[in-house]
């Protein structure tokens, strides 16, 4: 991999505790000499944040594709009935 | 039940997933919501963001099922209930302003997001196996048609690295825009 690349690897191992001990000391330090390194690493945090809204928003978006073809589709019909009932005989 | 494990590696699959799910779940939440005066559509948002709930706390290796999957579902939907219409009689101004303030750091995370979702989609999808659905190397290089566990891992950091640049940059011009 590119340095780069292993850079990117170590800042991730660091944000998620995976390092070695060893690798993690040598870490910390570049982290105090480098400030550049350090602004790396919070836009990497930010980063994963944005992956987990991204994964969080395309699984809604799933699961309420699984919520219009149950409420929609025949073969489905007996489960949306009974649902709608408890809804409608009140 | 310990340590079970569903299958989440393609959308056909979580489709399935859902689908039981629902069969087995919605109808016990249905029925919780409508007994507290809910609507239907109340009761579709809570069982789906219980269903997020559990997904994300199922893919965590350590989560193991302590009880059946409808009483888990059941309990978060109710708690989500109970949260929701407390929040709703709440009209404390310290408590405003919080929800103020949550809003806003959403709406800027929206922005970049939408960003991420038109110009780069191939890596989000790719970095989101990896790690909202977590799915093992292996899996997420034959899913996503690489040659190896090895190349997948290239092409994951080269995604994040792209992810981070785009981050800061939005993060930046936003800034600018504000001032």
């Amino acid at each position: 991999m590119r340095t780069s690349l292993i850079e990117t690897e170590q800042i991730e191992a660091h944000l998620m505790q995976r390092a070695e001990p060893g690798d993690q000391l040598v870490f910390e330090a570049r982290l105090l000499l480098e400030p550049e390194l350090h602004e790396k690493m919070q836009w990497q945090r930010e980063a994963y944040h944005m992956v987990k809204l991204y994964g969080r928003d395309q699984l809604k978006q799933e699961i309420d594709a699984v919520h219009q073809k149950l409420f929609t589709h025949k073969e489905h019909l007996s489960f949306s009935q009974k649902i709608r009932r408890l809804f409608t005989n009140r | 039940m310990a340590g079970f494990k569903f299958s989440n590696r393609t959308a056909e699959e979580r489709e399935k997933l859902f689908i039981g799910l629902y069969k087995n779940a919605f109808p016990a939440v249905a029925r919780y919501v409508s007994k507290m005066g809910g609507t239907f559509d109340e009761a579709k948002d809570i069982f789906q963001d219980a269903l997020v709930i559990y997904y994300e706390k199922s893919v965590e290796c350590s989560f193991k099922l302590k009880t059946n999957e409808k009483a888990y579902l059941l309990g978060i939907a109710k708690h989500l209930w109970l949260k929701k219409h407390r929040e709703n009689t709440r009209n404390v101004p310290v408590d405003n302003l919080d929800i103020e303030n949550e809003e806003a750091t959403q709406a800027s995370d929206k922005k970049v997001l939408n960003f991420l979702q038109t110009a780069g989609k191939k890596c989000m999808d790719l970095l989101r196996s990896f790690y909202y659905d977590q799915l093992p190397l292996a899996d997420a290089a034959e899913l996503f048609g690489f040659s190896g566990v090895r190349s997948a891992t290239v092409q994951k950091y080269k995604c994040l690295e792209k992810v981070r640049e785009t981050v800061k940059e939005k993060a930046l011009t936003y800034e600018d825009f504000l001032d």
